[in-house]
């Protein structure tokens, strides 16, 4: 259970190749959407940016 | 800043991948090479200390041209480690070593006062450092000057890691993956993926963490005080496994595979877990450099025990010069040492120590608890961090 949502996370996150079966195929346009939710949610965000911690390291 | 701008993306990110695509196999290394000198002096010059810094970028022709001379079991590669070792000390130590030592008799007549850290200093020689151990031992090829070239000036990379290898990197660079469409759709979700880890949660937990002082430490409830903790160890952790998204997702646009940073560090059920899955590249980094020169696993528990200290307190060190990343290097150490000699006595090894259905939630929320206290040290000075523990703990 936790390894199969573990790999739907990856998968969204672009971490997995193999896309999970519960997921629509790569043609789909809803990935075109999930596109849209990131960068809107990137852009929404971004006001408060702050310079990587490790760049200091 | 760097990979959150927009200079990034469209000075270098696109225009190298798809050129690094489309150009002829011989020409591959030279774009890489190319687009990181520029890299490396456009972010030298606008994010960090102007043209000083930018003529650091002589460290990696020097690099370039001295390991021409490395040849396996030769004193040329020892001296290449020697150097790497001594640009990092000279650009990140200098101040707080000389002041150890000058410190018993007031002012430090050695202070830098305009010292400056490279861009990308601390993964960079750690990649110097690999290339002439293994060239030392002949475990990795020499490669031609173009390949070694696009190795350390690989940009997407070359400022936090993740720290790669030379024998992986250059199959990659010879024969990168010719799937364009799986590479741009993984590569660019996942550097999206990585923004909004960034802005949305880092970010937001870094305007949370940030700025805590004595006087906050001391107003503030116990309780908020451990909250504020847990929030600064999620927040380092998505803002690095961020930066390490899109680094890996940058790179993914060559078509070249990095290694990967972070695997959901904090499920781990034990800390030698929790270090396998944090930092990964780094951890890997020292149990090869560090941990196995040093005589590893072999030999006497004491001494196994001894090599465990010293990894990780060179871990302490190279994330900081203060007293406060030798105490969490220590703490991390000690916490490895207790560990093994738990697994030991309960009759596993180290590498099989996985605790039962009926113990994993309590082994899940020590290892949880302990990497959390550790970031005390890692994210206060000393004075500070003894400050909040005392009001966690006793006042």
């Amino acid at each position: 259970m936790f390894g199969r949502l573990k790999h739907i996370f990856e998968y969204l996150g672009g971490a997995a190749d193999d896309k999970p079966r519960v997921l629509p195929s790569p043609a789909s346009p809803w990935w075109g959407l999930w596109w849209a939710a990131l960068i809107v949610s990137a852009i929404a965000f971004s006001g408060q940016a702050s310079k990587f911690i490790y760049i200091d390291f | 800043m760097i990979f959150n701008t927009l200079s990034y993306f469209l000075l270098f990110l696109l225009p190298c991948a798809v050129a690094f695509r489309v150009v002829h196999a011989g020409i591959k290394p030279w774009i890489c090479a190319l687009f990181g000198i520029v890299f490396f002096v456009y972010f030298s010059v606008s994010e960090l200390h102007g043209w000083l810094a930018a003529a650091c970028v002589f460290i990696f022709v020097w690099e370039s041209l001295f390991r021409q001379f490395y040849r396996p079991a030769h004193w040329t590669c020892l001296a290449g480690i020697l150097i790497s070792v001594l640009i990092l000390f000279v650009f990140k130590y200098w101040n707080f070593a000389t002041g150890l030592f000058t410190q018993p008799f007031g002012e430090n007549p050695f202070h830098w006062s305009g010292i400056f850290l490279p861009l990308g200093v601390s993964f960079f020689t750690f990649e110097f450092i690999h290339y002439a151990a293994d060239r030392y031992k002949g475990t990795v090829e020499k490669g031609t000057t173009g390949e070694y070239a696009a190795f350390i000036f690989f940009f997407p990379t070359m400022v936090a890691g993740p720290i790669k290898r030379f024998q992986d990197f250059a199959p990659c660079l010879r024969n990168p993956s010719r799937n364009w469409s799986l590479d741009w759709n993984r590569g660019i979700t996942r550097i999206l993926a990585g923004l909004v880890k960034k802005f949305a949660l880092a970010d937001l937990l870094t305007s949370m963490t940030d700025h805590l002082n004595t006087g906050d430490i001391l107003a503030a409830e116990r309780w908020v005080l451990c909250l504020w903790i847990l929030a600064y160890g999620w927040k380092i952790y998505f803002d690095f496994s961020a930066y390490s998204d899109i680094a890996i997702g940058s790179a993914r646009l060559f078509g070249i595979e990095t290694p990967e940073n972070f695997d959901w560090p904090y499920i781990r059920t034990n800390i030698t877990d929790f270090w396998r899955h944090w930092h990964i590249s780094l951890y890997r980094w020292l149990v090869d450099y560090v941990f196995i020169p040093l005589g590893g696993s072999r030999g006497t528990k004491p001494f196994v025990l001894r090599n465990l200290l010293i990894v990780m307190l060179v871990s302490g060190i190279w994330h900081g010069a203060g007293a406060n990343f030798v105490v969490w290097g220590m703490w991390h150490g000690l916490l490895l040492i207790v560990h093994r000699i738990w697994s030991q006595r309960s009759g596993a090894t180290v590498e099989k120590s996985v605790p039962s259905r009926l113990h994993r939630l309590p082994a899940w929320l020590a290892t949880y608890a302990a990497v959390n206290f550790g970031w005390v040290f890692f994210c206060m000075d000393l004075d500070t961090a003894s400050v909040f523990l005392w009001r966690l703990f006793g006042g």
